[in-house]
């Protein structure tokens, strides 16, 4: 099998196409989950400067 | 994470919560078979490079015997649990099937939420447990996959026939991460370490991480086997996500063993791996050389059909191939079902919520510690295990089941046999490794290797003395 069997498509896109209009997919509708108390509950309760305490060495 | 503690405390915080594992185990680890500077390409090296800014912590001090700081513990279930330069490290035993691994890479965080919550008791400090890749501030650490490989297929074929499924595994198995901490990028990737990936291919762990780990530790007889170190990827938090990620990856080995590998020249490897990673139009381009490009779906697709093709699928092989293209398709036409069972997008949509709700932008200084909160292994804490209870993503299992997880293997793979050696003969064992079981049994000790593709046979936990287990283990091919 080699590159020639399989599609493959000039680098630059055409001028003025957007996203989806090429064959590629155009931007998915993300939507919020349901029932968001728990979630929300958990989500007030984290400190919001954790991330600026949590240190770790560099591992493999 | 210990309450008030940074990264100079982190060596002797992770030896003691290792230390502080309450259940059954056997002390130790038998490090003769183990060589992290072998590299696949034929060659040794000298040294493995450090990461200068760890090195600044540890200037002057003299670490005791490598069994003294790594803090070996194997469990009951063949498992190992150590510290690996400062974080707890749980490996999963050997498993043939990709969900009996997904369900041991569960019960690992039981066992380290385990060792954890004895090691609180002890210092009377809160301990949290993130299973994850990044700590936002430079620091990386991987997850280990460890793939048995047939020797002849060789590094070339291997490199040739994995690295692209390395750069497009991340769409359905990336942990999702805010930012960057390498460099500015204010938006949400899909993968914790595509930053952190430097060079397409080399023996490096700690610094100048490759895609293709080249690492040369067969850890089974070096002249048939040898192991692939995969480190590209990410720790995933859903269950089902974890059995596809490595599945993907044995669909990929399956082609190489085959010769049927598709052929992608990626024009630069590194680049498309973080292009992938923070392509927020979701359509994946991958440039290849020639001045043309394709997509991560194409490469995806190249795979499965060359695997429908060319190998011959078992029921988890299908399972992979087909959910996959499911999820491939869901991804812009049902959000809501990928999220469900891919961690980035379940984690994004939460993050998404919550910028819109609070009027954040996505560079909001607090956002990373809600990102760190997905991966909190705590059930009664973690957003993850709040989606769990919510039912908004792929369950995990029941913890009953967990647990019978941390005592022992459903499968006859050599863990089976280290697995009994702890939980039924520990008084007799000398030493452990992924390789060998070395027995204090008469007048010298008796060592066996294991086998890596042997079928160990259930007859094993008959054996009602030391004797007769290693006869028996002695008898299997």
């Amino acid at each position: 099998m080699t590159d020639g069997d399989r599609l493959t498509r000039p680098l630059t896109r055409e001028p003025g196409k957007k996203l989806g209009e090429d064959g590629g997919p155009g931007v998915p509708d993300i939507r919020k989950p349901d029932g968001g108390n728990e979630l929300l509950r958990r989500m007030k309760k984290v400190d919001p400067d954790q991330a600026k305490k949590y240190r770790q060495r560099s591992g493999q | 994470m210990v309450e008030g503690h940074g990264a100079k405390e982190q060596v002797d915080d992770a030896m003691a919560l290792v230390r502080s594992y309450p259940d059954e185990c056997h002390l130790g680890w038998d490090y003769r078979s183990e060589s992290p500077r072998a590299d696949l390409r034929g060659f040794r090296l000298d040294h493995l490079a450090q990461d200068p800014e760890d090195a600044k912590f540890d200037a002057g001090r003299v670490y005791q015997d490598a069994l003294e700081i790594r803090s070996d513990r194997v469990l009951p279930n063949g498992a190992r649990f150590y510290n690996d330069h400062g974080h707890p490290e749980y490996a999963t035993p050997e498993c043939w099937s990709i969900f009996e691994l997904a369900n041991h890479d569960c019960a690992g965080q039981i066992a380290v939420l385990r060792a954890a919550r004895a090691f609180e008791a002890k210092i009377e400090s809160a301990v949290r447990i993130y299973k994850n890749n990044t700590d936002f501030h430079g620091a990386s650490y991987g997850t280990h996959e460890g793939y048995l490989v047939p020797r002849d297929i060789g590094f070339e074929r291997l490199f040739a026939g994995l690295l692209p499924m390395m750069l497009v595994r991340q769409v359905l198995a990336g942990a999702g991460c805010v930012g960057s901490p390498q460099g500015r990028f204010n938006g949400f990737q899909l993968s914790q370490r595509a930053d952190f990936m430097v060079e397409p291919a080399n023996a490096e762990t700690l610094y100048r991480r490759p895609i293709f780990n080249t690492r040369d530790e067969p850890h089974a007889e070096p002249r048939q086997w040898t192991r692939l170190h995969v480190i590209c990827g990410d720790a995933n938090m859903i269950p089902t996500a974890t059995a596809r990620k490595v599945g993907l990856m044995k669909l990929a080995i399956a082609l190489c063993e085959a010769g049927q590998s598709p052929i992608w020249r990626v024009k630069d490897p590194v680049r498309a791996f973080q292009a992938i990673s923070r392509d927020e139009s979701y359509e994946f381009r991958v440039e290849l050389e020639g001045r043309s490009w394709t997509t991560a779906r194409e490469i995806f697709e190249s795979y499965f059909s060359a695997c429908e093709r060319f190998v011959e699928l078992d029921d988890e092989m299908r399972w992979v191939i087909d959910s996959s293209r499911r999820l491939l398709d869901s991804l812009h036409s049902d959000f809501g079902q990928f999220r469900r069972e891919v961690d980035w997008a379940a984690k994004r949509t939460i993050l998404a919520e919550f910028v819109e709700s609070e009027a954040m932008k996505w560079d909001d200084p607090r956002l990373p510690s809600y990102d760190l909160e997905y991966h909190n292994v705590d059930p009664e804490e973690g957003l993850h295990a709040a989606l769990v209870e919510m039912g908004e993503v792929d369950p995990d299992p029941e913890p009953a089941e967990l647990l019978a997880y941390l005592e022992g293997v459903n499968e006859p793979t050599r863990a089976f046999a280290r697995s009994l050696a702890v939980s039924r003969f520990k008084p007799f064992l000398k030493g452990a490794s992924w390789r060998t079981l070395s027995f204090n049994v008469g007048e010298s000790p008796i060592e066996i290797d294991l086998d890596p593709d042997a079928e160990y046979p259930p007859q094993l936990a008959e054996a009602n003395d030391v004797e007769t287990f290693i006869t028996q283990l002695r008898g299997i091919r």
